[in-house]
């Protein structure tokens, strides 16, 4: 499959599509399967991905174990903290300098080099990765499903706003994704985290099944990691194999054989094999032009990433998943006389109310029983747990509103977990040996509340490479977060303590804004014109035929991972737009 | 250790370093203030980093360390995890020649002159206790030097300790991402292609 094919650029395409992620290969797919004439651009290079994964390649056989090789560099977390973006002046020395996640060698040409792509304002660790599947390349594979806790979250507590929809509207468009790509887990009959369409699920090891019972007596649920991983195969895509458990993904890095989900296997090969789809990598879309008559989106022009020439190419429809922050970008750039504030920005909302997850607090314990035991297999499959939200269902916190959940995992790793402990020698060696398999660990990820005052705009000097203006952060947690961070700390401590685990390491702190890599909400959906970008068909309000597919659509960020539920929501949208394109009404 | 002031520790050590500096000062009849420039440094900083592709499979040859170093450097890093009757240890992983190429490819001036200047040290302090150079001493003499820093881990700011704190990180990054640490040590069982994930085998567990 060749993703080089020659570009029409005199032709009007039915569509052309901004990105090739979950949300631009979602609506390729969608789209081309309607019969439309689909363009789609994306920024960034198509890579040999397998010969950048490398799985199953041992650290000893990897000229620096894995590392970054020494012309590059990628950012910590206490560069990130100690200097403010743009972060590329510093490190002159680093041929390459990357976002905290490029510290390896598998990931480091799939993320962008932050100089070529330097950003302003506030600190953010903001991971892109530009090349054709973007970050589904990369992803945790964390899939799960949002609810009316998360969609009718003002109704609940007050804050914020409805999102225009409830889950039964989006509940088919979960089934069709779970289908379609592939998902395992396990059901569990929660009303604030609807099961998917499993397929045959991974089991938990034995210190995850202790911690399972034991918060299961505090009214808790910690459930099979829930992958977007194909574990029996998909006979309808014949680019993507099942799971067979090699492990290696806990190593930062996709996944070779494409058991778990990226785009261009899960998505826009099989939508290149309808004869609808067109894809020009190497295209750096700076604005969607206007017809000066109509006030439509007319097109797009574009630059390609590597020869700097400049492009137009006409749609009837533009549809925007280029990721949260970079659509929000384009819809900004995009200003004419009918849209001076940027096309689609009449209610002034784009690049507002910007949300995400917060991460941080983290949790290590032992369990004592399974020191000194023989080695076991512990990382064949795509996750450990998913311990569930619980807080501000049933109950009403005092401190914070909304919730969180954790991710986590025990048992031996191919690099073994513990090597902190003090001493060294004989017994330093045996006491990790000894411990490899009983380490039990957990992170939380919460939701971060939707603030029109959490921004980003367009900064007036600064450019990347290709002279586009870069995007400016004003974006900081706030109190809520906070508070509910010191809650994670408090409840992962009662839970492992509970379950007899001797905890090593505990903590609150809060990493970078930014570090969840789930950025939503600059261009949310409402039924409001005046406070909202989209309708609920992730339409503009302003302009018919432009659409914005991405976590941007976003109300509110609940804390669930949001990949399942952009596609989902753009499998709905997508549907009313070929809908309505047949019909004549964009 | 826990039980014990670490204040109290500290002073010892303090003094006691105080003592080892000063006797290798008549001994060698040079200025040894931390952080001062090593004889045979300028000519060691001729080796300029070259990112010269290196082929995985090959350990590459030493070369940013001399001889003499880089023994000190394999013993030191065997005494921090050392061969015992389960696997070997950090020698037989080629730990020191894998820390060669980090220092020559991958490492900044400041992290490689501590390196050389931690070296050093350390053969003073086995002078201080042993009498002999690291090399030269037993097993059990150069624990007792290591043991000294260690204990003071926490002294951070103090160049032998970071050297040490430092020294240990990447000795164990480089044992356990080598073959004899994966396989033989560990005996890590993953990465391999699996018919089914087994889970607990603890069956009382997985069926409560």
């Amino acid at each position: 499959m060749s993703a080089e094919q020659e570009v029409d650029l005199s032709k009007t395409y039915d569509a052309v599509v901004v990105g090739s992620g979950a949300a631009g290969g979602m609506a390729a797919h969608v789209l081309t399967s309607k019969g439309m004439k689909v363009l789609l651009l994306e920024a960034g290079k198509k890579l040999n991905i397998e010969q950048e994964l490398r799985s199953m390649e041992w650290p000893y056989d990897n000229p620096y174990r894995g590392n970054l090789p020494p012309d590059e560099h990628s950012l910590s977390f206490n560069e990130y903290t100690i200097r403010r973006p743009p972060y590329g002046p510093g490190f002159e020395k680093a041929k390459h300098l990357r976002s905290y996640i490029g510290d390896s060698d598998y990931v480091k040409n799939i993320v962008v080099d932050e100089r070529e792509n330097p950003y302003t304002g506030t600190n953010y660790a903001w991971v892109r990765a530009r090349c054709l599947g973007g970050k589904t390349n990369i992803w945790g594979r964390l899939a799960l499903r949002l609810s009316d806790y998360d969609f009718k979250a003002k109704d609940r507590d007050g804050y914020g706003e409805n999102w225009p929809i409830s889950y039964g509207d989006i509940a088919p468009y979960y089934d069709k994704v779970d289908l379609y790509l592939g998902i395992t887990g396990v059901k569990e009959n929660l009303d604030y985290l609807p099961d998917s369409i499993f397929q045959r699920p991974t089991k938990l090891n034995c210190a995850e099944l202790t911690l399972q019972q034991s918060v299961k007596k505090m009214g808790r649920t910690l459930t099979q990691y829930r992958a977007g991983v194909t574990s029996d195969g998909l006979k309808h895509n014949k680019y993507r194999s099942r799971c067979y458990g090699r492990g290696a993904c806990e190593r930062k890095g996709g996944c070779d054989i494409h058991a778990a989900f990226d785009s261009p296997t899960g998505l826009i090969y099989p939508a290149m094999d309808t004869g609808n789809l067109t894809v020009r990598p190497n295209s750096t879309v700076r604005e969607i032009t206007v017809d000066p008559s109509t006030g439509k989106a007319s097109g797009v022009h574009f630059i390609d990433s590597q020869t700097m020439k400049d492009y137009h190419v006409k749609a009837k429809v533009v549809v925007v998943g280029a990721s949260t922050l970079e659509s929000a970008r384009l819809l900004l750039l995009s200003k004419s006389r009918q849209h001076p504030s940027g096309i689609g920005n009449s209610s002034g909302h784009v690049g507002h109310n910007f949300c995400e997850h917060v991460m941080g607090p983290t949790i290590a314990g032992r369990a004592k029983d399974l020191v000194g035991k023989p080695p076991t297999l512990d990382d064949g499959r795509p996750g450990g747990f998913y311990l569930t939200r619980f807080r501000n269902l049933k109950e009403k916190q005092p401190k914070f509103i909304r919730g969180y959940g954790f991710e986590g995992g025990s048992g031996c790793t191919m690099f073994p977990r513990g090597t902190h402990v003090p001493g060294f020698g004989a017994a330093f060696k045996e006491e990790i040996r000894k411990n490899q398999g009983a380490y039990i660990g957990m992170g939380g990820f919460g939701e971060v509340l939707s603030r029109y005052e959490n921004y980003v705009d367009l900064d007036p000097a600064v450019k990347d490479k290709w002279g586009v203006p870069a995007l400016r952060f004003h974006y900081k947690f706030g109190d809520n977060e906070r508070k509910m961070c010191e809650d994670m700390k408090e409840t992962a401590k009662e839970m492992f303590e509970e379950a007899g685990f001797e905890i090593l390491y505990a903590s609150d702190r809060i990493l970078t804004e930014g570090w969840s890599i789930h950025e939503l909400g600059t261009s949310r959906m409402g039924n409001d014109p005046k406070t909202s970008v989209l309708n609920q068909f992730e339409q503009s309000h302003d302009v018919k035929n432009l659409f914005v597919v991405d976590g941007s659509a976003f109300v509110s960020a609940s804390c669930q991972n949001p990949t399942w539920t952009i596609m989902a929501l753009c499998w709905r949208s997508c549907e009313y737009l070929a809908d309505e394109f047949r019909k004549g009404n964009l | 250790m826990s039980d014990e002031n670490p204040a109290n520790k500290s002073t010892d050590f303090l003094q006691d370093r105080r003592q080892w500096l000063k006797t290798s000062a008549t001994m060698i009849g040079a200025s040894l203030l931390p952080g001062t420039a090593v004889a045979g440094e300028a000519r060691q900083n001729e080796t300029t980093p070259k990112a010269a592709p290196p082929h995985p499979h090959q350990v590459r040859p030493a070369k940013f360390l001399t001889p003499e170093q880089h023994a000190l450097l394999e013993e030191l890093t065997e005494t921090i995890i050392p061969a015992d009757s389960h696997s070997g240890g950090a020698k037989a992983a080629k730990v020191a020649d894998t820390i060669d190429v980090y220092l020559r490819e991958t490492y900044e001036d400041e992290p490689r002159a501590l390196f050389r200047e931690g070296l050093r040290l350390i053969d003073l302090m086995s002078q201080h206790y042993s009498g002999k150079s690291f090399v030269n001493a037993s097993p059990e003499e150069r624990i007792r030097v290591l043991s000294v820093l260690s204990e003071n881990s926490h002294l951070s700011e103090i160049p032998e300790v970071k050297f040490f704190n430092e020294l240990k990180e990447i000795t164990v990054e480089c044992y356990y991402t080598s073959k004899i640490g994966i396989h033989d040590e560990l005996g890590y069982k993953g990465n391999r292609i699996l018919k089914e994930y087994v889970g607990c085998d603890d069956q009382d567990l997985a069926k409560t």
